[in-house]
């Protein structure tokens, strides 16, 4: 889909998006013509729908243009081309505060957001405007409510501890990049990420994982991370394995034991 | 206080232990002349009994006994009615969650002040000395070695063992395979490695009835092309009885729909032997997901740089190439699964690895196809 | 009050002597109890090992009452919800019920995990400070070489243990000893599956190691320190130079009631440190890491700290691989795990008899070296601490590429390049420092101390007034040799001045009840 996109030409893109843009309204007019009780409430919300495009590309020609260029098609060795990423790639990226990206490095670290969630929700929906894409279902709270936690922690080992890490404290990559701590993430954020894979993160397309297996991964991560206190001890040492255990055993247990010695008996 | 040389122990006279005026304290260095020992400094920590210094140290003291004794009966009675069994997503306010840290304390603190009694009565309270013990360094005596030797050569004589060469030698003879004898049962732990580090679970005439093996994810799920994404990966196992499990160790593969300009970078690039068998199929690569290093998952997909990095010793293989080694210890590539669709759509792998998956071996046959680059 | 006393008096003289008329002890007891150690904090780091190896003894018989070693497929249905329903080995499940659901038994396998840690690193600092004083020459070399072997038993021992869980971090470490073992010329895809029966992992390997960790190791172990300490005994601890002391005798406080009360004081206060720590820090969290599966692995992946150094070189070493066409292959691990491994048991084994060789000095040794007196020696030593450093760090290199924002392959190549620089440096920057030290002892001896002092002779040139250690002859020099002993550096160590600051960790500002005379400081800048 989106390398099919890319080698459409500007101006072909465009009017279809501008057809399927057309066809949406249209479907989506015709939907509340029939639904809605009265014709005012149906003319606000087209505007919302509406308001909410211009508004993102305002944002859009500001803060993004200059890497990702006219209408998302990207610039060749600055930004990819957005063109049917997604409001779930948009919104994960922009929330995290990975975009817009302060310079160009081996990685976007992930920063205090720049815009709000509702400024990137707009955003989000003009890039969807331009070419679709995927998007967080609207029923995930419930989706993650009913989750298996089991078959989650199962999916997580095989596709994802490889590079988060058994306890979702993050690993490095080749060259630099890194995979981040799952700590203090949000459900929507686990989700947004595995739809599109930003940065070298593969992707975990519906037909890879289905919504209930993404909902279940989310309910793992979110049970054993953020949620549970796990027996064992006050300090869980970063869970950064054995490497902080041994730090640990030479500055506290054998630093305790040397000033004792030191107590104990003669220093010459 | 002095120096002291050894001679000056000597001078020391031995005491008549009959003699009915020793005092308990001339007996005692008695037994210290007798083991070499003298007193070179020995005084009593406070030499006034009684003073208001000595009973305060001797509270101190007790003070760290009777703190360790309160945390012991704290530890048991947490030990015993401190709720403790874990209940799922507990949180700090749980006192389950207590349960490790306040025995853990209890136990420790109460272990500590007693050790900090012991070492203050022992560093506070007991008299202050210094000893010299002759330390006897060395051999034995020359009489006792040349006693030994006598006794051995004695011994020697006794059985014969000059006497009778034939003797010896037989009882060697016989003490070598009796030697083997004592070890042999160990060879029960023998088994010979035959193919199994060659054979995975793709090979179809052993574990298929010669059917092609179909790919299936760690669920049972058969796989189809659209079951992936570009820019995705999922770990995919031969579909055969108990195909995901550890019983086939060397069979987990990485199953990854390359973008467009990607896919056609590998094709560029495709080994000879992987050309010659088509193993890519459309944007679909397979690797052994075994690191040819020492057999991590190599499975952190970075789908920007394409690149593979095994966490265990970072080798880095790079997707559009094979699956080459580019960086960190490994030496060989990823093998390829040489993949296909059937007619019913789903994936099947056309062949077992064509060179022998995960770390080498001693005996690892070298292939010249594995050098083509 | 007098008659009590009497009364046991007499019980115990009664006691004794039934014991007596059977054992013959009255001799024994009292070389026994009269035996002088001599005292310095150095000697005690061996303790730490042999309580930490009590302590395990202890705690692993706890666990071995709970932990089956088999590989047996079960569905976990225990109390930690996110795996319930998950397909794991035996071990892996009663590992978890052992931590879950048995009282106190997380608390237990945490003591055990930390007093592993604590066992095998005070073998390396007690190693260390045998090596840079010069304790393994003549006559305790066998001793030396027992403590190697004891350090390797335990590398296993403890190697064994974290395998034993079955879950992930287990298979993932067992997997790559696998590979190491496959690699050895020869024999190794025999050995390997002589190890696991058959292919990696299989289903017995658990019980083959379990069998070895729980008996035959503990059995060596137990039996090797035994021997070490005996060897100590019977051999008399070497002392420092000082003050009356020389090769031929042993100064120091009586083995009772000193001696031991500071050992049973040190013990309980080791297993305090260990149980509090095992208490407050979470230590191998298997809940998370899920049951073994070949296919599964977590980023910083790490061996316990004391393989780490193995895993660090084998994540250095070059990919370099020889091949033997066409049936033989010389993989890359081989050189870092196990020739590197060879070589980290057979040097320091040889190392008293190389040292003897090249400095053809077969004497006896009982009193010890201050490291400045044998530059070599101590270069040569922080020269492998160095190495083990880098070597342990780059077993931990992901971690710290992450956790410090540092390139991955950076790190790789700092390592690479660190492991054999630094130590050279290493080796340079201590000699130097040694030989720096060794000046200055002389200059006091020769000069006197600096006091602080600043005058300022006729000609209006300024120089400080040294404090000289014996009566100078008429150049203001002293004729002091230097032996070995240590050099007072400050005033108040020669009673010039009266002690700066007393106390540990606060001042002690009164004077003691028995006066400044008797303080060891005090007498030993007399002689």
């Amino acid at each position: 889909m989106a390398a099919s996109a890319k080698r459409r030409r500007g101006w072909r893109k465009r009017l279809g998006a501008l057809a399927r843009f057309t066809g949406a309204l249209v479907i989506v007019g015709g939907l509340y013509s029939v639904f809605s009780p009265s014709l005012y409430a149906q003319e606000a919300e087209d505007n919302a729908i509406d308001s909410e495009v211009v508004k993102g590309q305002e944002l859009y020609d500001t803060s993004c243009i200059s890497c990702h260029g006219d209408d998302g098609e990207g610039i060749e060795g600055r930004g990819p081309s957005l063109i049917g990423v997604g409001s779930a790639a948009v919104e994960f990226q922009v929330n995290t505060g990975r975009m817009p990206m302060a310079a160009q490095g081996a990685q976007a670290p992930d920063n205090y957001p720049q815009f709000t969630e509702e400024e990137a929700a707009w955003i989000g929906a003009y890039i969807e405007y331009l070419g679709g894409g995927a998007s967080v279902p609207d029923d995930l709270a419930a989706l993650v409510e009913h989750a298996d936690v089991g078959e989650g922690g199962d999916l997580y080992r095989v596709n994802c501890s490889s590079c988060h890490g058994y306890a979702g404290g993050g690993g490095a990559l080749s060259s630099g990049a890194e995979a981040p701590a799952l700590e203090g993430v949000s459900d929507e954020e686990i989700y947004q990420a595995m739809l599109t894979g930003p940065q070298n993160m593969p992707v975990f397309a519906d037909n890879e994982l289905t919504p209930e297996q993404k909902a279940d991964i989310i309910a793992y991560v979110q049970y054993v991370v953020n949620d549970d206190k796990d027996p064992g001890g006050v300090f869980t040492l970063g869970r950064y394995g054995p490497s902080t255990e041994g730090l640990a055993i030479f500055l506290v247990g054998m630093t305790a034991l040397l000033l004792t010695t030191l107590w104990i008996a003669g220093k010459s | 206080m002095s120096a002291h040389n050894d001679s000056a122990r000597d001078e020391v006279a031995p005491v008549d232990l009959d003699d009915p005026k020793l005092t308990r304290f001339e007996v005692y260095k008695e037994g210290l002349r007798r083991d070499d020992i003298e007193i070179i400094h020995y005084e009593p920590r406070f030499p006034r009994p009684g003073t208001k210094a000595e009973k305060r140290m001797e509270r101190i003291v007790s003070g760290l006994f009777l703190l360790s004794g309160l945390f012991a009966t704290l530890f048991v009675a947490a030990f015993i009615w401190w709720p403790w069994e874990y209940e799922g997503a507990a949180t700090w306010r749980d006192p389950q969650t207590w349960y490790t840290p306040v025995i853990g304390a209890t136990l420790g603190f109460s272990l500590l002040f007693f050790a900090l009694g012991v070492l203050t009565w022992a560093k506070k309270l007991l008299p202050i000395e210094e000893l010299v013990q002759d330390r006897h360094d060395g051999g034995s005596s020359k009489d006792d070695r040349r006693i030994a030797e006598s006794t051995v050569d004695t011994l020697v004589e006794d059985m014969g063992l000059r006497r009778r060469p034939f003797l010896v030698k037989s009882a060697l003879l016989a003490a070598a395979p009796l030697g083997l004898a004592a070890v042999a049962p160990l060879g029960a732990l023998l088994k010979d490695p035959g193919d199994m580090y060659t054979v995975t679970g793709w090979n179809a005439e052993r574990y298929n009835d010669g059917e092609p093996i179909r790919l299936m994810m760690k669920d049972g799920a058969l796989v189809r092309p659209d079951m992936v994404s570009a820019g995705g990966q999922i770990t995919v196992y031969p579909a055969i009885d108990h195909g995901a499990t550890n019983q086939f160790p060397t069979a987990p593969t990485l199953l990854i729909h390359l973008r467009e300009a990607d896919a056609e970078t590998l094709r560029g690039n495709l080994y000879p032997m992987y050309q010659d068998v088509d193993a890519i199929w459309g944007n679909f690569v397979a690797y052994s997901k075994i690191c040819t290093h020492v057999g991590c998952p190599a499975s952190l997909y970075e789908q920007q740089s394409q690149r593979l990095l095994c966490p265990c010793h970072q080798s880095q293989f790079n997707v559009v190439d094979n699956a080459a080694p580019v960086f960190g210890p490994a030496t060989r590539h990823l093998p390829m699964l040489p993949i296909t669709v059937d007619d019913e759509g789903y994936f099947v792998a056309t062949s077992d690895f064509l060179v022998p998956p995960g770390p080498a071996f001693w005996n690892r046959p070298s292939l010249p196809e594995e050098d083509e680059k | 009050m007098k008659r009590r006393k009497g009364t046991s008096d007499s019980l115990l003289t009664k006691a004794g002597g039934e014991l007596d008329d059977r054992f013959k002890l009255a001799a024994p007891v009292r070389i026994l109890f009269n035996k002088v150690f001599p005292d310095h904090w150095s000697f005690l780091l061996g303790e730490i090992a042999l309580f930490s190896f009590i302590l395990l003894l202890l705690s692993g018989t706890f666990l071995a009452l709970f932990f089956e070693p088999s590989m047996v497929e079960v569905t976990y249905n225990g109390a930690y919800v996110p795996l319930q329903g998950i397909e794991m080995s035996r071990a892996y499940e009663s590992s978890l019920d052992l931590s879950f659901e048995v009282r106190g038994g997380l608390f237990m396998r945490q003591m055990h995990h930390w007093a592993t840690l604590l066992f095998m690193a005070s073998i390396l600092i007690h190693m260390l400070r045998i090596f840079f004083t010069g304790a393994f020459r003549a006559p305790r070399e066998t001793n030396w070489m027992i403590g190697i072997i004891l350090f390797w038993v335990g590398f296993f021992e403890g190697f064994f243990g974290y395998s034993l869980p079955d879950d992930g971090l287990s298979g993932t470490g067992l997997r790559i000893m696998e590979g190491m073992t496959a690699s050895v010329p020869f024999i190794g895809p025999w050995a390997s599956a002589a190890l696991f029966r058959g292919q990696f992992p299989g289903t017995d390997v658990i019980s083959m190691i379990y069998i070895i960790h729980v008996f035959i190791f503990p059995l060596i172990l137990l039996a090797l320190i035994t021997v070490h300490i005996g060897l100590v005994f019977a051999q008399k601890h070497t002392q420092w130079p000082g003050p009356g002391r020389t090769e031929h005798n042993v100064i120091g406080f009586r083995m009772f009631p000193n001696y031991v009360m500071k050992q049973v004081g040190f013990m309980l206060f080791i297993w305090g440190v260990i149980a509090a720590m095992a208490g407050l820090f979470q230590i191998n969290p298997i809940w998370l890491f899920g049951p073994y599966e070949v296919s599964v692995v977590s980023s910083a992946s790490q061996p316990d700290f004391y393989v780490m150094y193995l895993d660090g070189l084998i994540r250095l070493f070059p990919a370099w691989e020889f091949r033997i066409p066409p049936y033989f292959t010389l993989p890359a691990v081989f050189w870092p795990a196990i020739a590197g491994m060879g070589l980290s048991v057979l040097l320091p084994l040889v190392y008293p008899a190389l040292e003897r060789r090249f400095t053809k000095d077969r004497a006896h040794h009982n009193l010890l070296q201050r490291p400045r007196d044998n530059p070599g020696r101590t270069s040569l030593g922080v020269m492998v601490v160095v190495f083990w450093v880098v070597g342990a760090v780059s077993g931990g290199n992901d971690v710290f590429a992450e956790k410090f924002d540092i390139s991955l392959n950076a790190m790789t190549w700092a390592g690479r390049i660190g492991i054999v620089v630094l130590p050279i440096i290493a080796y340079y920057v201590t000699y130097r420092i040694c030989l720096g030290l060794q000046q200055h002892d002389r200059e006091v001896l020769a000069h006197g101390l600096e006091t602080g002092i600043l005058m300022r002779d006729p000609n209006g040139r300024f120089y400080e007034v040294h404090q000289p250690l014996a009566e100078p002859d008429e150049h203001g020099h002293t004729q002091i040799e230097y032996n070995g002993w240590v050099v007072p550096k400050k005033m108040n160590r020669v009673g010039a001045l009266p002690p700066t600051d007393r106390g540990f960790f606060k001042s002690i500002e009164e004077p003691s009840d028995n006066g400044g005379a008797a303080r060891d400081e005090i007498e030993s800048g007399k002689h």
